[in-house]
Order: C-alpha cells, then structure tokens, then sequence
C-alpha cells in the first residue's frame, strides 16, 4: 500500500504584507502516522508554518496538500471539513473564555454536528483523563495557565484527529502532567494520528526521540533525533 | 463529577452581550410601527378603489333640468313629466337594470348641508335626479344615450361618473404608490441597520470565528448563530411596534368615520386586512434572519 502524505509542501514562501518572507523554498512531505518536532528560534517561523498547516492561513507562493488536498483549489466548505481532520493546540490556548472548560472541549465534535449523548460521553471521559472532572463547569477564564491547557490539549484531540499539530503543549503544565500529555500525544500517534509539536523544551526532544523540523534561515530542514545543530540545537 | 445530563449548551458566539442588540431592536420597533401604519394606509386605500369600482363605476346620474315660472304646482308637474319621459326611456335601453328616480326626501338630503333642515323643495327650482344602474360588463355608448334621452326627454342630461372617477382613481393609485415606497424604504432601511450591525459584530468577534473555522465549523454554523439571534431580535422588535401601532391605526379609522360625504367613510379593513398587519413581526423576524445570514455568508467568504 503506498505511503500517504499527510501534508506536502512545495517551494511555500509566507510573508505579511510586504515585509520579507519569514519562510522561503519550504519543501516537506509528512507521512501519514509519523512523529515530528519543529524546533527554531523564537520568530523563526514556527507558528506560522503551524498555520499554513492547520489551514488558517494560505502561503505567499508555493503549494501546499492537506491529506492530498491542493488547498488553492479546494473550495470553503471542502477546507472546513479538511480542517475537521486537524487537531490544534495553540501556544496561546485560544480558548472561548465565555465557554465552560466542558464547552470549550465539545467545540469540535458540535461543529460536525455530533448528537448531544454522544458528545456528553466523550468529553466528560476526556477531561476526567486529563483530571479537569472537577472543573468541568468552571468558566476558561477562570482556569489557571495549566488547566487552561491541558483543555486546550483535550479538544485537540476529542476528534481523534489525524493530524495533530501543538505549539508549546507542554509549556505551562508541571513536571507530572507534562509526561502525560505526551504519552497522549505518542498513543495518539500509534493509532495512526500524524504528530507535529512544535517545542523549546530539549527535554522534551532527548525524551521522546523523534525527528525534527528544524526552521533556520527562513528555510526547512529535517534532521533526525540525536543530531546536534551548530547553532546551539533548541533553544530552550 | 457534575452530571453532564444537567449541562446546558452555552452559544459559541456571545452574541446576547452584544450592545447593539437594543439598537436594533428599536429600529425593528419603529420600523414595523410605520409600516403597521402605511399598510393600513395601502389596505384601506384598495378597499376604497374596490368600493368605488363596485358602486359607481356601473351607474349613471341622469338630471332632469326644472322648469321654471312662477306657477310652482305647473313647473314642478312639468318637470316631473319630462323625468317620466326620461324614466321610460332609460328603462328600454340595453344595458340598464335598474332605474331609480330620488324622492323628495333624497334630494332634501342632498341639500340639507347647504340650505338646513327646513327646505320645501317644491318651492325651489330643483333639477330631478334619476339613479341608473347598468350590468357590470354592459357596454354602453354614453355620447348616443346623451343624444338620445335629450330627444326623449328635452329637460334630461347625463351625468357620466367615470371621467371624474378616473381622475379619482389615478390619485389613489398615486397615494397608493407612495405608500408602497416608504414601504419599500422601511424595509431596505431595516435591512441595512441589520446588515450593518451584523457586520460590527463579526468584527467584534472575529477572534472566536476564527477559532470555530480552524475547529471546522462551516460558514453556515456561524450564520445559523447570527440568524437564530437576529430572528428573536426582529420578533421582540416587531411586536412592540405592532403593540404601539395598533391604537393609532384604529384612532385614524375613527378619525375617518367622522369626515363627512362617505368617501373615506368606506375605508374599511377586512379581517384579511387585519390578519396581513398581524403578522408583520413574523415578517420582521423573517427580514432580519435571512438579513443576518447572509451578511454573515457574504463576509465570511472573505476568509480563509
């Protein structure tokens, strides 16, 4: 059977508005079930490559495929449901701070149109495994900066997306539940979900040894877990 | 644990927070009181266009000119027997069902106005008015029938109603069509208040759209949002104008019934009439739903 690419990317530039291109000549193929964590400096082009990916954002030049989807000649309603497939945990959380952390959660599986029953039953298990049971109700204003993320982590992935992309997931949770969520996110990643997590922690990257795409000089390059940059590597 | 049975579903969209929700509810409000009003206005308009064409479009006046001296009991006899010549011929011509000379006490009615109520007619040079009706589709040649009832009856003349009635007629079309266009106008200016409000608010909250795109949602769940907030906004709106419109259009049809010569007396409104002025905040709400929905989907289509 061949090998799906899960995302593909030819010579994609991204600027704003007339600036410089952040990013130039990205090339990428990921294939489907692969493992990956991007790593540059800060404003090397890191979220904005998460963007292009997760279809907020469409590239200056360059092509890009979503699950072999030219997204130049995929139409609005086609891109929704591409985007379905996609889990998304932002740096910032982006959560809906009006929502409770039980809302917040049921988000993605509402916008598809999932019964109630059904919706009720997987995010409560959810967030009981993330142990946010006893805030279900709370308001995510409320939530503190860890709570706030790992919900932020819970409806990444109460689609079972195919592809998850997380920008610093681990970043405000403590030492216990950081190993959790990436155990999550590498159980995930078993059953077929491709991984994409964008990370400063070199922990995070000696622990868990996956390859990597490393951004420098506005371009992309691939390097395998134990290399060692000359630029320091991460910049943790 | 809560009991997620319990849990109630909160909108993704605040958009009950929205400060520009009771703005537009009093546009809604004001907007379906004038149009309650102008449509009463349309509405009575056509019922007396109706009455007019019913009534007096299949008759004829015809006048019998009096006789004049100083011999009133002579004139009047005179007079009376040209309005018999005319009667009798009226009744032979095609077309006509109907002849009806007014008595005495009709044309004192006539009258009463300008002279009181103590008017002895026969005393007066009163011209004699016969009332002829014609079957609805009769065609009559009315410059013939002049010709040939002032041969049968030297002292008659036909008064023919439909020149004046068109004139008539064409300024209550023209009323009715001024009342069409602030109709008109009401509506695109509701529209646009909502299109405009609608828009303001995406801005407003343009960062949780943007969420519920990269969640997946399509453009629809978004505009669903909207339309089921402005539908309730249009129907609250709608019915306090509806509520403020009521009294005075029934004050206005008082003030009709009181004017005197019966022609804005026939205004009346129908319980159809009624049934159409009822139902204008289901309009209302059906404006602003679609209004909201496809604002929503026209601006949405600008992002990604």
């Amino acid at each position: 059977m061949p090998e799906i690419n899960i995302i593909e990317m030819q010579n994609v530039g991204i600027r704003y508005d007339q600036g410089p291109e952040i990013l130039s000549n990205v090339r990428l193929s990921l294939k489907q079930g692969s493992f990956h964590f991007l790593t540059g400096k800060s404003g090397a082009g890191k979220t904005s490559l998460l963007s292009m990916m997760y279809l907020a954002q469409r590239p200056s030049r360059g092509r890009i495929s979503v699950f072999g989807k030219d997204i130049n000649f995929t139409n609005r309603d086609a891109l929704a449901s591409l985007r379905r497939r996609i889990g998304v945990v932002f740096q910032d959380f982006r959560l809906l701070d009006h929502l409770s952390a039980f809302d917040n959660v049921a988000l993605p599986l509402r916008v598809c149109g999932m019964n109630e029953r059904e919706v009720r039953k997987r995010v409560s298990e959810l967030l009981s495994w993330v142990e946010l049971d006893a805030h279900m109700l709370d308001a995510a204003a409320t939530l503190s900066g860890g709570e706030k993320q790992r919900v932020a982590i819970a409806r990444a992935v109460i689609n079972r997306p195919e592809l998850l992309l997380a920008d610093e997931p681990t970043g405000n949770v403590d030492n216990f539940i950081a190993p959790k969520l990436m155990k999550l996110f590498v159980e995930l990643n078993k059953l077929g979900t491709t991984v994409v997590i964008a990370t400063h922690s070199e922990k995070l990257i000696t622990d868990f040894p996956f390859p990597r795409l490393h951004l420098q000089n506005r371009g992309l390059y691939i390097l395998p877990p134990a290399e060692v940059l000359s630029d320091g590597g991460v910049d943790a | 644990m809560p009991k997620t049975q319990y849990i109630s579903r909160k909108q993704e969209l605040p958009l009950k927070g929205d400060s520009t929700g009771l703005f537009l509810q009093v546009i809604i409000a004001i907007a379906v009181f004038i149009f309650a009003i102008t449509l009463s206005g349309v509405l009575s308009i056509n019922s007396i266009l109706q009455n007019w064409h019913q009534s007096i479009l299949g008759s004829l006046t015809v006048q019998i000119m009096p006789i004049t001296g100083t011999d009133h009991k002579k004139t009047t006899a005179e007079t009376l027997a040209y309005q018999d010549k005319a009667i009798e011929f009226l009744q032979t011509v095609d077309g006509v069902t109907k002849v009806t000379p007014l008595s005495d006490e009709q044309l004192k009615q006539l009258i009463q106005p300008w002279l009181g109520d103590d008017v002895n007619i026969e005393n007066l040079p009163m011209p004699r008015i016969i009332d002829v009706k014609l079957a609805p589709n009769a065609e009559v040649d009315f410059l013939k029938l002049a010709q040939d009832l002032a041969t049968a009856s030297p002292q008659a003349s036909l008064d023919n109603h439909k020149l004046w009635l068109s004139k008539l007629i064409r300024f209550a079309d023209g009323l009715k069509l001024i009342a069409l266009t602030v109709l008109f106008l009401v509506t695109g200016i509701s529209a646009g208040a909502i299109f405009y409000t609608t828009r303001m608010s995406l801005g407003l909250h343009r960062h949780i759209i943007e969420i519920l795109h990269i969640m997946g949602a399509k453009d629809t769940y978004v505009a669903q949002q909207y339309a089921r907030r402005m539908a309730v906004l249009g129907l609250v709106g709608g019915l306090f104008g509806l509520f403020f419109a009521i009294p005075v259009i029934l004050f206005i049809g008082t003030l009709a019934t009181q004017i005197e010569g019966g022609i804005i007396s026939e205004a009346s409104l129908s319980v159809s009439d009624w049934c159409l002025i009822i139902i204008l905040p289901l309009f209302a709400t059906l404006i602003a739903m679609f209004t909201a929905y496809y604002t929503v989907k026209q601006t949405l289509q600008k992002m990604l």
